[in-house]
């Protein structure tokens, strides 16, 4: 049986991997790839980390990264 | 004085001096909207006028566009998704449909993206108390993200801040420390009412608004004082009620749709100087027709007014329903045969077929012009002239097994019943009579197309007003100044609930008052709440509260008024169950000068009206109707003409039908009835 314990953090946030480039709004290099819920489902998002711009946006499955029974949909 | 009534395509400015009511029209410029209004003001002459009302739709064509400045929201953490969740209200044709969204929903197209929706952490809870304190330090790690992001304003709504605004205002203080000096809107001031979201919304459209018209509003009164102007400038709201213009941008959210409800105001002034207190009101313009109640004399207000499906602001609001039928809705074949006429329109650039500016598609207004109604040489007061060789070979390119004159006959027939059914679900949804009420017609198409409607609609008779196609323009110039407060709190009406009732109307009444120019003549105080049934979730608005002391007597009747406007809204009462107050408003009203319906003289009694000439009325009957033209400027009160009949003025034309007698009244109004036995 499974436990899930209570998480310390008082907020989770999606892990970030910080990608190359620049924003193309105000021209920090703090970009990173990560993955977010919004309306219409999951998305990959490529995001400036200081005015949060989005470089780009890609649907992502639609469980986000659960995968029911370990199958890829 | 003047009024001006800045649409999507044009601006209109009415004057009126010593009686006389002039008008101009001036393209509408987005980018700069001073100009079209100084251009207007300039043409008519502000010099020695008095009041200068003010009127605009650019708040709401902002939202419906997403021309919008870029604003963030602050909520209470975990609720900065409230304005994208909204009621949860779908509309009916989505209650089965999984992939229907919210048009401002995140995917679609949001007031505010979701990055720039930041959660502060804080709690209060609906008492008052604060179950968890403003984490301030959180907070200004949020403001200095959303000054990265190089936001323009700041809408903040925390949860129940309509009972403590604590955290609020100290909120807009650490903003103004961090951002410096950027327009913020809180909800406890802009909207101090229960339930969250009409609460967030109505101060995201508050800021935006104030980002839209503070320059704007600023540059137009200098403009116009540099034309000589040296009277008083205001802004009227959605409810076709006035503001002094520095007011109405402290509550700007006021301001966002302005215009349409100036007709509905203009008719209850009329109906006032007619002794008509029952009317249905309608508007028939280029693109749509507006229909609105008036009941007792009074316009039907609601609390709350939608800019979209489901996107609503707390701000009262003349409540208006739109079908797509006007002069300029496209005539079409459907996919099965069916005439079908709008929603589209023509609008007013390339315009209908006969206007003979690259428009192909036939409208009601060609339809019009080839029955015979309108006049090919007389149309805009014989500015324009109609090429109704253009309008045939539209109706000719339809795509149709019916002939011609079959495609003609039904176009028109079938947008006057368009017409005729929105009124009726108007009369059903308010639960009223039709055979009650005057219907009040006018906008450019009115009376052309109405008094065909009046077998249908069964209404006691149409008026056509003077000046119909400037009505609502004029009704701009019909109003008061009207500065109104409101503050939520949940109580039942009981005997023990009248001391803070008081409390309440007494401290709005306080601040109402300290806002009014010293000295100002003839102010009146109208308090009002929003009530429920016990165990209902939406309220009963605008249930007038008497003058005086609010005692247990007064409790007592604002039940008994409560239960008699339930009954005028919704056609029933409950008066074994308990009510609860939700919100109490506080209206100051201070006249100010308005236009004169003024009386004209008597006709002459002897003998017929005098006639123009003979036109001919075609697709009415089997036959071609032979129908006489009158000029209305020289139809004095009393005269009479029997239908069919035609009676021109400069900017519309009234239809009298077969069967119909058509009065010319004391005001100079035209009241149409049917003939008994016809």
């Amino acid at each position: 049986m499974h436990s899930f314990p209570r998480p310390q953090e008082r907020h989770l946030a999606a892990q970030r991997t910080p990608a190359e480039g620049s924003c193309p709004e105000c021209g920090s290099a703090e970009l990173a790839d990560y993955r977010v819920l919004s309306e219409g489902g999951w998305w990959d998002v490529r995001k400036c980390g200081r005015c949060l711009h989005s470089l780009s946006r890609e649907p992502a499955p639609p469980f986000g990264s659960y995968t029911p029974l370990g199958l890829e949909i | 004085m003047l009024g001006v009534d800045i649409g999507g395509t044009f601006t209109d400015v009415v004057a009126v001096r010593d009686g006389r009511i002039t008008v101009t029209k001036v393209a509408s410029l987005p980018s700069n909207p001073a100009d079209p209004v100084v251009e207007g003001a300039r043409r008519l002459g502000v010099e020695g006028s008095t009041l200068f009302n003010h009127a605009s739709t650019a708040g709401l064509n902002a939202v419906i566009t997403r021309q919008l400045p870029k604003v963030a929201f602050l909520g209470t953490d975990g609720f900065r998704d409230i304005l994208t969740k909204a009621r949860l209200w779908r509309p009916l044709d989505a209650q089965t449909d999984a992939s229907w969204r919210r048009s401002f929903g995140d995917s679609g197209r949001p007031l505010i993206p979701r990055y720039l929706r930041r959660g502060v952490i804080e709690r209060v809870l609906a008492d008052g108390t604060v179950m968890t304190a403003l984490d301030e330090d959180q907070a200004r790690r949020q403001l200095e993200v959303l000054g990265r992001c190089a936001v323009e304003g700041i809408a903040i709504c925390l949860l129940n801040s309509y009972v403590n605004r604590r955290h609020e205002e100290r909120l807009r203080e650490l903003t103004q420390e961090v951002l410096g000096d950027v327009p913020v809107s809180i909800s406890a001031e802009t909207s101090p009412l229960a339930k969250e979201y009409a609460r967030a919304s109505t101060a995201v459209i508050d800021v935006m608004m104030k980002l839209m018209f503070t320059s704007y509003a600023g540059e137009l009164d200098e403009r116009l004082r540099e034309l000589g102007f040296g009277g008083a400038l205001n802004f009227a709201d959605c409810a076709a009620t006035l503001m002094p213009w520095r007011d109405a941008l402290e509550q700007p959210f006021r301001i966002v749709f302005a215009g349409p409800a100036a007709g509905t105001t203009s008719s209850a002034r009329l109906g006032e100087a007619l002794g008509e207190r029952e009317l249905i009101c309608c508007d028939v313009g280029g693109t749509s027709t507006d229909v609105s109640l008036v009941q007792g004399g009074r316009p039907f207000v609601n609390d709350t007014f939608s800019l979209e499906h489901d996107l609503i602001i707390n701000a009262l609001s003349t409540e208006i329903s739109s079908v797509g039928a006007g002069g300029g809705s496209i005539v079409s074949i459907s996919a099965t045969g069916d005439v079908l006429v709008g929603p589209q329109s023509a609008g007013a650039d390339p315009g209908p077929a006969c206007y003979g500016r690259g428009g192909e598609a036939p409208t009601i207004t060609d339809a019009c012009l080839l029955m015979g109604i309108l006049d090919p040489d007389g149309f805009a007061g014989g500015e324009m002239h109609l090429d109704a060789a253009r309008s045939l070979a539209a109706f000719e390119a339809l795509e149709s097994r019916l002939d011609v004159h079959e495609r003609i006959a039904y176009a028109y027939r079938i947008a006057v019943h368009n017409i005729a059914e929105e009124v009726t679900n108007v009369a059903v949804r308010h639960g009223v009579d039709l055979r009650d009420f005057a219907l009040v017609a006018y906008g450019a198409a009115g009376p052309m197309l109405l008094p065909a409607a009046l077998e249908q609609l069964r209404v006691k008779r149409i008026v056509i007003p003077p000046h119909p196609g400037l009505f609502s323009a004029l009704g701009l110039l019909s109003t008061d100044l009207v500065y109104y407060d409101s503050q939520s709190a949940y109580m039942l009406l009981m005997p023990d609930a009248a001391p803070r009732i008081a409390e309440m109307f007494e401290a709005m009444e306080a601040r109402l008052r300290s806002r009014v120019a010293a000295g100002a003549d003839g102010v009146v105080v109208a308090r009002s709440f929003d009530g429920r049934l016990y165990g209902q979730s939406w309220e009963t608005p605008l249930v007038a509260v008497e003058d005086g002391p609010i005692t247990a007597a007064t409790v007592a009747a604002m039940i008994a008024s409560f239960h008699e406007e339930y009954e005028r809204r919704y056609g029933n009462r409950f008066e074994a169950v308990p009510v609860q107050g939700v919100t109490y408003r506080v209206q100051l009203i201070v006249p100010i000068d308005k236009v004169d319906f003024s009386s004209v003289p008597e006709g002459s009694s002897a003998g017929e009206p005098a006639r123009q000439r003979i036109r001919t009325l075609s697709y009415f009957e089997a036959e071609p109707l032979e129908a006489p033209e009158y000029d209305r400027a020289t139809l004095g009160a009393g005269a009479q003409v029997a239908g069919p009949a035609i009676i021109s003025e400069g900017l519309s034309t009234t239809l009298v039908c077969p069967g119909q007698l058509a009065t010319v009244g004391r005001l100079g109004e035209i009241s149409i009835e049917a003939v008994s036995g016809a």
